[in-house]
C-alpha cells in the first residue's frame, strides 16, 4: 500500500532565467534516486543541495508554508499550473505521482503582468495592486457593531467562504490561455458582494477592481474554464459571473463613474 | 529588576484606566510621525493598517512577495473570544483565568486580562471586515470547544481561520496602501536595527530581489516578525520563518525573554526521511475520536491490524484515565516521546505513534468520521500515501509555536525605547504554554487594539526622531551588513546552510526539546558552539549578493539560529524547574507532570546581549499574582 | 459620457459587447433558420417566403443595418480581445496541456469566428448581392449554387463551424452576462448544445437537400 522507500530517476527540464527581461531557456537536469515520499518542492530542495555543493547555482523557486495555504509556491509542471493533481498546490504534490524515467517540464507562471524575477520566481504584485484598489470593506478598527448584530444566512456565509478560500497564488492567471486574472478578482468581489458588510460599497469596489485589473496588463476572460480547473482551492467561475453582474450594475445602475 | 509597567488598580480597570489617562497625540500631529512595521502577519498587518487609519505614516515590510503570505495564514483551528454567545458560562474572567492557568502561571495578569477584554472587539472587527466565520442555520455565529476548553468560545472559518483573519487584516492594510498611508515593501528582510542615543531610529533592510541594503529612518519601530520555531529545522512553521529581526534587536539591547518556552504540538505528520523540509500539523480535534497507542513489545513489527488488543499499549488512556487521549498538548507530546525513546515507536524511523480511528468508525460509521475529519484524512493520505480509514494514522509531535520572545512591557515596548514587539515575536501573554486558538487572538489584539494606543505615549513624550537615514549610524549599519553578507559568501566551504541547520535542529530537538536535563543542555551548548564554528569556516553559499538568492537568505537566517539556539539552552538551563512547555526531567511530580518552583522561578527570565562570545546577562521580572491562585495541573 | 467608454472599454465591458451581439446573432440565426425551413417545403414556399420578407421594405433595411452594426461590434471587439489576449502572455509556454476546462469549441473561437466572417461574405455574394428575376428566383440561385460540389462542401463545413462557435458561445454569453446559477447553468449548457445541433443540421442539410428537390 505505501510506497515508502521507493525511489525514481527523473529528468527535469526547468526554466532558467538570470533576471527580469533577460532571455531564459530550459535546462535539462537529471535527478537520481528521488524518494517518492518527497513533495515536489523537496525534490527541488534535494537537487539544489547537490548543486550548491558542486558550486552550481540552485534553481530559484518561491515557497513558504509548504502546506498549501500561503499561495507562495507555484510552477507550471508539464503544462499545468501546480502540476497534474486536482485541487492541490505544488508543495502538496508528491513525487509518487510521477514514474521512473519521467521527463518533467517546469516553467514559471507566464504572464505580462507577472514579470520573472529569477528562474521560477515571478513578481505577482499586480494581484496586490488590484486588492489595494478596492478589495476591502472601508472601516476602521474600533467602530464595528457587535458581531452578531447582522445575521447572515448560512448559505451566504458558505458561498462567501468558498470565494474567500482563494490563496492568491496566481495559478488562474498562469492557466488562462489569455493570462486573465478574472478568477482571482472575482473571488474577492464575490466574497464581499455576498456579505451585507460589503454591500454598501459593492459598486465602487467592482468598478475600481476591474479597472485596476485591466491597468495591470492581464488578458481578457473568454470563458475557457482553465482557471477553475487549475485552481488549487477549486474556486468556481460562478464567481466570475457574479463579478460581471456586479460590474454591469456598477456601470449602468449606480452613481459610480 | 525589570518593571513591566502594569498600571495600578483593580485588574478589571487597568486597561480602561490606562486608556483614559494616557497621553494622546492630536490628529493633525499624527501625520508627522513615521512608524516602521516589520512583518505583515496578524499582528504586523493589523498594526500597520490601524496606525495608518489613525493618521500615522507607516512603512511596512515583509519577507514574502505579498503581505498576504505571512505564516499566520496557516492557523487552522480558530480564535478565542469571551463573547459567551452559546450561553455556556464564559466570561472575560474565565478566558483570562484559563489562559493564565494554561500558561502554567508564567504570564502577567495585567496583560492576559487585557487580552481577554479585547478578544470580543476582535470578533466584531473581523466580522465587519467581511471575514466569513462559520454560522448556524439562523445566521448567527457558530462556536466550538477547542483544545479541551470547557466552554465553546472558539470562532472559526472552516479549517482556515488563520487565513481568513489574515486576509481580513491584509484587506485593511491594502486599503491603507491604496490610500497612500502605508508604503509597502515586500521581499525585504531586516538586517539591522539602528539605535542612537538610547532610542530606536530605524532599520536597515535588505531587498531580497536585488540584494540592496536600504535604510529607513522612523520615529518608532514595531517588530511583528513571528516566532523562532524553525530553530528546530523541522517544525510546522513556514520555510522563511526566522528569528533574525528579533535577534538583531536583541543584539542592539532588547532583552530576550523566556526563549526556552516552546510548544510542541502532539498531532503532526511524522518525519519520513532526511529530505523532509517541514512537518505538517493535523488539527488537534483528531484526538477527540482517535485512540493513541503503540505495540507493547518493541520487537513487534506486525502491521497494526494484526496486533491484537492485548498486545497494544494505550499509554495515554492507561496513564490518565479521566482525560485519556484529550490531555493537553504538552502532556500528549511528552508521552509520545517517552514511548518512542523506549523503542516502542512505529514507522520506519521508530518516531511515531498510532492514532487509531477503527473504534470510532465501528461506533459511528465511516460516514460520520469522514464528515468530521474527511479533509484531514485526505491530507494525511496525500502526504503519507496510506489510508487512515483502513490503517491507523501515524503521528508524532512537532514544534509549533514559541511562547518566548522579545521582552516587552505593558505597552509592548522592548527595553530599547521606541522599539516595540507584537504577536509571537514578543513573550507577553502565553506564559510557559499557549492554549489552542489563542495565538490568533493575541496577534490581532496587539495589532488592532493595543499598539494603536500604547505607542502614543512614547511618541508624545519623545517627539520626532531627529536622525535621518543619511546619518552616520545608518551608513555604518549598512557597511557592517554588507561586510557580513560578503563574509558569508566568501567562506566557500563544503556544507550547505541547510545541512548545518539540520544538525542544529537535531541538537535542539534532542536536548532542548520536549524533555530536558542539565547534562543534556550543557552538552547542547557545547555542540552548538562547535556548529557555529563549522558554519563560519565551512558553509558554502552559491551566487552573488546582487540578485535573488534564496540560499544566501537561508544562510543568514541559519547564522542567527545558531546563536539563538545557544541562548535557548542557556535559558533552559537557568530555569531549574519545570513549567508548561519547559520540562526539566529533574523536576516532575510523581505523576510525571511539570513541577513548578514558584518560590524561586515565578519570574520572567530576560536575557541581555553582552557581545560576541560572552555570556548573556540575566534580568528578572518577578510575576505577581494578586487575582489567581497558583495550583498544580493534574489530568489523572 | 465618459462612463460609457469606461464601462464598455474594460475587459468585462468588451465581453459584454461580445455577449450581447452574439445573443442577437443567435436570435438572427433562429429567424433565418425559420425562414430557410421553407426550403424543405419546395421552391414555391421558399420563393413566397422571400417575397413576403422583402415586402417588409424599410423594416428589412433597418434589420440589415442593425445586423451590420452588430457584426462590426462583434468582429472589432473580437479582434481587439484577440490581440490583447495574445499580448497578455508575450512568452508562451514550452509545454502546453489543458487542465480540464478548455474544449475544442472554446479554444477555437477566434478562428471559427474568422471562418464564419469569411463565410458570411461569400454567402452574401452568393445570395444577397445577386439580381433576382422571375426567371432566376432566389430558389433557382440557391439550387444552382448548391449544385456545385465545391460550394456544397463549403456550406456544409461552414455550418459545422457555426455549430461549434454557438456551442461555446451560447452558455458563454450567459456566463458573461452574469447568469450562472447552479440551478440553471446545466440547462443553459444543454440548450446551447441542442441549439448548435439545430443550426448545424437545420442549415447543414440544405446544401444536400436543395439540389435533390431542384433536379
Amino acid at each position: 500500500m505505501t510506497t515508502q522507500g521507493k525511489t525514481i530517476n527523473i529528468t527535469l527540464k526547468v526554466w532558467r532565467q538570470k533576471g527580469p527581461g533577460v532571455k531564459g531557456k530550459l535546462e535539462t537536469i537529471e535527478a537520481k534516486n528521488i524518494s517518492t515520499d518527497m513533495s515536489f518542492l523537496e525534490m527541488l530542495d534535494t537537487i539544489n543541495e547537490g548543486r550548491i555543493v558542486q558550486g552550481k547555482e540552485p534553481i530559484e523557486f518561491d515557497n513558504d508554508c509548504r502546506e498549501g495555504i500561503c499561495g507562495m509556491c507555484g510552477a507550471v509542471v508539464n503544462g499545468i499550473p501546480h502540476g497534474p493533481e486536482k485541487a492541490m498546490t505544488l508543495c502538496q504534490l508528491h513525487m509518487r505521482k510521477f514514474k521512473n524515467e519521467d521527463i518533467i517540464v517546469v516553467e514559471p507562471w507566464r504572464a505580462r503582468a507577472f514579470p520573472i524575477i529569477k528562474d521560477l520566481v515571478v513578481d505577482r504584485s499586480a494581484l496586490d495592486k488590484i486588492i489595494q484598489s478596492g478589495g476591502f470593506v472601508s472601516m476602521v478598527a474600533g467602530g464595528a457593531p457587535d458581531a452578531n448584530a447582522i445575521p447572515i444566512s448560512q448559505n451566504i456565509a458558505e458561498k462567501a467562504m468558498d470565494a474567500a478560500a482563494c490563496i492568491g497564488c496566481g495559478a488562474c492567471v498562469a492557466a488562462c490561455p489569455n493570462a486573465s486574472a478574472m478568477l482571482f478578482v472575482s473571488a474577492k468581489i464575490s466574497q464581499l458582494a455576498l456579505l451585507p458588510q460589503g454591500k454598501p460599497e459593492a459598486a465602487q469596489r467592482a468598478w475600481n477592481m476591474v479597472h485596476a485589473m485591466d491597468d495591470c496588463g492581464f488578458g481578457n476572460c473568454t470563458n475557457e474554464k482553465e482557471c477553475e480547473a487549475a485552481c488549487p482551492k477549486e474556486i468556481s467561475i460562478v464567481n466570475i459571473a457574479r463579478m460581471n453582474r456586479e460590474f454591469i450594475k456598477a456601470g449602468f445602475a449606480s452613481h459610480v463613474m | 529588576m525589570l518593571d513591566g509597567k502594569i498600571p495600578a488598580g483593580p485588574l478589571e480597570q487597568k486597561w480602561d484606566k490606562y486608556r483614559s489617562t494616557m497621553k494622546l497625540i492630536n490628529p493633525a500631529n499624527k501625520r508627522k510621525y513615521n512608524i516602521i512595521v516589520v512583518g505583515t502577519g496578524l499582528a504586523g498587518g493589523a498594526a500597520a493598517a490601524t496606525l495608518a487609519e489613525l493618521g500615522y505614516n507607516v512603512k511596512n515590510f515583509c519577507i514574502q512577495d505579498s503581505p498576504r503570505r505571512a505564516h499566520s495564514i496557516a492557523a487552522q483551528g480558530g480564535i478565542n473570544a469571551a463573547k459567551n454567545y452559546p450561553n455556556d458560562g464564559d466570561s472575560i474572567w474565565r478566558l483570562f483565568h484559563d489562559t493564565i492557568k494554561g500558561g502554567d502561571y508564567r504570564s502577567r495578569e495585567g496583560n492576559v486580562y487585557r487580552l481577554a477584554q479585547v478578544s470580543n472587539n476582535i470578533i466584531d472587527q473581523c466580522v465587519a471586515q467581511g471575514v466569513p466565520f462559520a454560522r448556524d442555520y439562523g445566521g448567527l455565529l457558530d462556536n466550538r470547544s477547542f483544545g479541551g476548553a470547557q466552554v465553546s468560545r472558539t470562532f472559526y472559518a472552516r479549517g482556515q481561520t488563520g487565513q481568513q483573519l489574515l486576509l481580513g487584516a491584509y484587506s485593511s492594510l491594502s486599503r491603507q496602501i491604496g490610500l497612500g498611508k502605508v508604503r509597502m515593501f515586500p521581499r525585504s528582510e531586516l538586517v539591522d536595527l539602528v539605535v542612537v542615543d538610547g532610542r530606536t531610529r530605524g532599520v536597515v533592510m535588505r531587498n531580497l530581489v536585488n540584494g540592496q541594503l536600504e535604510s529607513h529612518a522612523g520615529d518608532a519601530v514595531i517588530l511583528a516578525t513571528g516566532g523562532y520555531g524553525n530553530v528546530f529545522f523541522l517544525s510546522t512553521n513556514a520555510a522563511s520563518c526566522n528569528v533574525g529581526a528579533a535577534f538583531k534587536a536583541y543584539k542592539k539591547g532588547a532583552y530576550f525573554a523566556n526563549p526556552c518556552y516552546t510548544q510542541i504540538h502532539p498531532t503532526c505528520i511524522p518525519v519520513s526521511g532526511t529530505h523532509q523540509s517541514k512537518l505538517t500539523l493535523m488539527s488537534e480535534s483528531l484526538r477527540n475520536d482517535g485512540r493513541v497507542w503503540v505495540p507493547k513489545d518493541p520487537s513487534d513489527k506486525r502491521s497494526p491490524a494484526n496486533i491484537p488488543e492485548s498486545d497494544r499499549f494505550y499509554y495515554l488512556e492507561e496513564k490518565y484515565p479521566s482525560f485519556g487521549n484529550l490531555v493537553p498538548r504538552d502532556v500528549a507530546s511528552r508521552n509520545a516521546k517517552e514511548v518512542c525513546d523506549k523503542g516502542l515507536g512505529v514507522s520506519a524511523t521508530g518516531y511515531a505513534v498510532y492514532l487509531d480511528f477503527s473504534d470510532a468508525i465501528k461506533r459511528d460509521g465511516k460516514d460520520v468520521v469522514a464528515k468530521k475529519y474527511g479533509n484531514l484524512f485526505d491530507m494525511y493520505h496525500n502526504i503519507i500515501d496510506d489510508n487512515p480509514y483502513e490503517t491507523p494514522m501515524m503521528i508524532y509531535p512537532a514544534t509549533h509555536y514559541t511562547m518566548g520572545g522579545l521582552w516587552v512591557d505593558y505597552e509592548l515596548q522592548t527595553t530599547i525605547p521606541g522599539c516595540f514587539a507584537l504577536g509571537e515575536a514578543n513573550f507577553s501573554d502565553h506564559g510557559a504554554n499557549r492554549l489552542g486558538a489563542s495565538a490568533l487572538m493575541q496577534g490581532l489584539a496587539d495589532g488592532y487594539f493595543v499598539i494603536p494606543y500604547t505607542i502614543a505615549p512614547f511618541l508624545a513624550n519623545n517627539g520626532n526622531s531627529d536622525i535621518q537615514k543619511d546619518h552616520a549610524a545608518f551608513k555604518d549599519a549598512e557597511k557592517k551588513a554588507d561586510a557580513y553578507v560578503k563574509k558569508i559568501l566568501s567562506i566557500n566551504g563544503k556544507q550547505t546552510a541547510d545541512e548545518i541547520h539540520r544538525k542544529l535542529g537535531q541538537i535542539i530537538w534532542d536536548y532542548v526539546g520536549m524533555a530536558r536535563n542539565n547534562e543534556g543542555l550543557k552538552k547542547a551548548i557545547g555542540m552548538i558552539k562547535e556548529l557555529q564554528e563549522q558554519f563560519w569556516s565551512n558553509v558554502t553559499v552559491p551566487g552573488s549578493d546582487t540578485d535573488y538568492n534564496f540560499a544566501l537568505q537561508k544562510a543568514m537566517r541559519v547564522a542567527d539560529f545558531l546563536e539563538f539556539g545557544e541562548l535557548m539552552a542557556v535559558d533552559a538551563l537557568d530555569r531549574q524547574e519545570s513549567c508548561g512547555g519547559h520540562l526539566n526531567e529533574a523536576f516532575q511530580t510523581d505523576e510525571g507532570e511539570a513541577r513548578r518552583d514558584d518560590d524561586n522561578y515565578c519570574h520572567v527570565a530576560a536575557w541581555e546581549y553582552k557581545g560576541q562570545g560572552n555570556e548573556p546577562a540575566f534580568h528578572k521580572e518577578p510575576l505577581v499574582f494578586e487575582n489567581v491562585e497558583l495550583t498544580q495541573r493534574s489530568y489523572k | 459620457m465618459n462612463w460609457i467608454i469606461n464601462t464598455f472599454g474594460t475587459s468585462i465591458g468588451k465581453k459584454f459587447l461580445m455577449a450581447l451581439s452574439g445573443a442577437c446573432f443567435i436570435g438572427f440565426l433562429l429567424g433565418h433558420l425559420g425562414g430557410n425551413i421553407t426550403l424543405y417545403f419546395g421552391k414555391d414556399t421558399f420563393n413566397s417566403y422571400a417575397e413576403h420578407l422583402h415586402a417588409l421594405g424599410i423594416l428589412v433595411t433597418m434589420a440589415e443595418i442593425s445586423l451590420l452594426s452588430l457584426l462590426v461590434i462583434h468582429v472589432l471587439t473580437g479582434i481587439i480581445l484577440f490581440f490583447q489576449n495574445l499580448a497578455a502572455r508575450p512568452q508562451r509556454y514550452v509545454a502546453n496541456k489543458r487542465a480540464g476546462g478548455r474544449t475544442w469549441a472554446s479554444a477555437t473561437m477566434p478562428y471559427t469566428g474568422v471562418l464564419i466572417l469569411s463565410f458570411v461574405l461569400l454567402h452574401l455574394i452568393n445570395f444577397h448581392f445577386v439580381k433576382k428575376t422571375p426567371d432566376n428566383t432566389i430558389f433557382d440561385i440557391v439550387s444552382k449554387t448548391f449544385a456545385q460540389p465545391g460550394y456544397m462542401v463549403i456550406y456544409i463545413i461552414a455550418m459545422i463551424v457555426v455549430a461549434l462557435h454557438v456551442s461555446h458561445g451560447f452558455w458563454s454569453l450567459f456566463q458573461t452576462l452574469g447568469a450562472n446559477h447552479p440551478k440553471y447553468m446545466p440547462i443553459i449548457t444543454k440548450v446551447g448544445i441542442v441549439l448548435s445541433l439545430v443550426f448545424g443540421i437545420g442549415f447543414g442539410l440544405l446544401p444536400i437537400y436543395v439540389p435533390l428537390i431542384a433536379s
